[in-house]
């Protein structure tokens, strides 16, 4: 027996091509609408799932990217503080070479040795220097100043370095221990900048011979010992500087490529959508057509 | 031997009562052209018993049958039941799948994932949020942020869990209503029942009962959309349905066994609403997931916030942020003012709660999509089938109209013969012998 063709089946067989047709429509719209070829899990389920990670991964760029940005801003700040101690005991090292000539009265000693007090008090306060309402070389007693202006000479912060995080276990030390150049002052007897700042004023007071010979000799070679170590710390300050900065060009980089990874899987793709949605609608309007003619035909229509 | 003289009105009578009858069936199919599960019914035509001759050739003896006409046997019912079954099918699959696409669907969008408002993007945010603390590790509202970014993704958490709980809450009240006392199952199985009844009296009385059996089948055929069906055709004309997975037939002749107990093997509807709800269901396995997520976000942050958890409650369910701004854990206790454990929480970005959180994803839209591919096929076949089945038992209005013409013209034809046979007895009686008159 041939295959006899009802008018239920015309109709359905119209209604389902109809149907499929609007759904398929309905898909591409939403793609081309979204800018999105992943709108729901179910759409492409393993691109949902890496789509996922990869935008945590380009959030957290964008975190090492702000850490980086601070990190080089409390190193700019700890740059500039190191520029100006540098200054303050090149400055001493001249008053301690004016004074060991031997021509100087005691009234002008004395003059210098208030002048060097005064050094040690900036060196003190430049040692105070805040980023952001953060002290930057108190290690990471960040809310307390390492230096107290006046006599005493202790070092009130710790010996905590503040890491800034570059990249996924990328940490940098932003601080530097200035306290280990500084020192604690005439009551540790360290040996470091500010005990020998004010070793030197008081043997400008004393202005006997040995004081005299201390000053040109030890004094100024300990003097000499505490600006390397300065130097020493504006290396390590530069060196992360150098760290940080070339993160960035990393990071700027890994930005870049996630982003494209993202885009290739979660992003429409324009022009394969937009030729499939007019594949579509070409598709509907025939089916609508086909459907309109078929379905108003039948015997009755020719029998009279 | 002669012939009745009266024979040949006789035999175009029954032509007319014939084509009359036919007519008829054509009405019932084009009126129910149509009805939902209406099989179309064709007329069975025979030739009368033929009358027996003796002798007429007087020469030779030879006698011969003369026949009488036509009359009809029987309308018969077009059906192919291989074709039901194979129907019943694929309209159990179809019934599974679109219910658990549709349950899927509602899971899938409670995740309302990838988008900005999703959990992932909430996660991402509060990994942001203690990187930004490292930089700032006394900065009040930085510790404000993470506070609240973690109480933002704890009631995420809270939220999806029971969002799945509902889902599976509302698969197993279809499931209730379905296959309660008030239910599809009881109603469709005992009008079963009852036109198991009516047919076997009907064919007692030996009549065809088409139309019951159209009803029964349509009955079977939404009955297959919640559970597998198979059917027997007994020889008293009743048929015995086994429903599911079921222990006793559902409908045994006159008499419903339900309710049953029916397992996720049982197909259909019903199967997937209790694969979707029960214990080990898909939906009780999503909220074991996310509960995972729950367990390993609250164990890595709180093992690495060592001075108080910072998490409360291991559950998508439970969990909750336990501490306030102020115990907001920046460093260890030795190293006041430090970053480390900010930086430490900020570094598990990426790892075990993203990783079991993005599967979960993938896995609920790999299910949808096998849901959505298993119903298209489903209804592919089923409408395939249902092709096939149109075909053979569909009512063709140009096949009718065929049938009506080709009826008609045998009735007007049959009225013609009618009237020449009058005209001869006409002639025979009234005009015979009768000369002069």
């Amino acid at each position: 027996m041939s295959t006899r063709v009802t008018n239920e089946m015309v109709t359905g067989s119209t209604l389902a091509s109809l149907n499929k047709a609007q759904l398929a429509l309905q898909r591409s719209e939403r793609q081309l609408s979204s800018g999105k070829s992943i709108n729901e899990p179910s759409d492409d389920p393993v691109g949902a799932g890496q789509a996922i990670a990869l935008q945590s991964t380009l959030d957290g760029l964008v975190g090492y990217e702000r850490n980086v940005h601070d990190g080089i801003a409390w190193l700019n700040s700890a740059d500039g503080a190191l520029t100006g101690l540098n200054q303050l005991t090149s400055r001493a090292r001249e008053l301690i070479l004016q004074a060991s000539n031997g021509i100087d009265s005691q009234a002008d000693l004395n003059n210098i040795a208030a002048e060097i007090e005064q050094i040690a008090e900036s060196v003190k306060q430049t040692a105070d220097t805040q980023y952001a309402g953060q002290y930057i070389f108190s290690g990471t007693a960040t809310a307390t100043a390492p230096y107290q202006q006046g006599a005493s000479d202790a070092y009130a912060g710790n010996g905590g370095s503040i890491i800034r995080l570059a990249g996924p276990s990328a940490g940098v030390a932003v601080n530097v221990a200035l306290n280990n150049v500084l020192g604690e002052g005439k009551a540790a007897g360290d040996g470091k900048l500010l005990d020998t700042l004010r070793t030197i004023a008081e043997h400008l007071r004393e202005g006997t011979p040995a004081a005299q010979k201390a000053l040109s000799g030890e004094d100024l070679e300990a003097l000499k010992a505490n600006i390397d170590a300065l130097s020493g710390l504006e290396a390590q300050v530069g060196a992360a500087t150098d760290q940080m900065k070339m993160s960035i060009t990393r990071i700027e980089d890994l930005t870049l490529t996630t982003t494209e990874q993202l885009s290739h899987v979660q992003d429409t793709n324009f022009t394969q959508v937009a030729m499939e949605y007019s594949n579509q609608q070409a598709a509907y309007q025939a089916a609508l057509r086909a459907g309109a003619s078929i379905v108003q035909q039948s015997l009755l229509e020719f029998l009279h | 031997m002669s012939i009745p003289t009266l024979q040949g009105l006789q035999t175009a009578l029954s032509g007319l009562l014939a084509d009359q009858q036919a007519i008829d069936v054509t009405g019932q199919n084009i009126t129910n052209a149509s009805t939902p599960g209406y099989s179309r019914q064709v007329v069975q035509l025979q030739t009368n018993e033929p009358m027996r001759i003796a002798a007429i050739a007087p020469g030779t003896g030879a006698g011969g049958q003369l026949g009488t006409g036509v009359m009809v046997t029987g309308y018969t019912r077009i059906r192919a039941s291989y074709l039901d079954a194979e129907y019943r099918n694929q309209n159990t699959s179809l019934g599974g799948a679109s219910t658990e696409v549709e349950a899927l669907k509602q899971a899938q969008s409670a995740f309302d994932e990838p988008s900005s408002a999703g959990f992932s993007s909430q996660l991402s945010e509060f990994w942001s949020a203690w990187s930004s603390l490292a930089n700032l590790p006394a900065s009040e509202p930085a510790k404000v942020a993470v506070v609240s970014k973690g109480a933002q993704i704890a009631s995420t958490l809270n939220t999806l869990s029971s969002q799945l709980q509902t889902v599976e809450a509302a698969a197993a009240q279809q499931y209730a209503a379905i296959a309660g006392p008030s239910g599809e199952v009881q109603s469709y199985a005992s009008q079963i029942a009852q036109l198991n009844q009516q047919i076997k009296q009907s064919l007692l009385a030996r009549q065809q009962p088409n139309d019951l059996e159209d009803r029964r089948d349509l009955l079977l055929d939404k009955l297959s959309a919640l559970g597998d069906v198979s059917v027997t055709a007994e020889a008293d004309g009743t048929d015995t349905v086994s429903f599911g997975d079921a222990a006793k037939p559902l409908v045994q002749g006159p008499s419903v066994n339900w309710p049953q107990t029916l397992t996720a093997a049982a197909g259909g509807q019903l199967g997937a609403l209790l694969g979707l709800s029960g214990p080990g269901g898909a939906l009780a396995e999503y909220r074991g997931a996310l509960d995972e997520v729950a367990a390993k976000l609250a164990s890595t942050v709180n093992a690495l916030h060592t001075a108080t958890p910072f998490f409360s409650g291991s559950t998508a369910a439970t969990i909750a942020v336990a501490v306030t701004a102020s115990e907001v854990q920046t460093a260890a206790p030795s190293n006041p003012g430090g970053n480390e454990v900010a930086i430490a929480i900020a570094g598990l970005r990426g790892g075990e709660a993203d990783q079991r959180y993005g599967a979960l994803v993938a896995q609920v839209g790999s299910a949808v999509q096998n849901a959505e591919s298993d119903e298209a096929n489903s209804q592919a076949v089923l409408s395939a089938v249902g092709d096939q089945r149109q075909s053979v038992s569909g009512v063709s209005l140009d096949e009718e109209m065929t049938n009506l013409v080709t009826f008609q013209r045998g009735y007007q034809a049959s009225a013609r013969a009618l009237t020449t046979m009058d005209e001869m007895l006409d002639t025979l009686i009234n005009h015979t012998g009768a000369v002069g008159l």
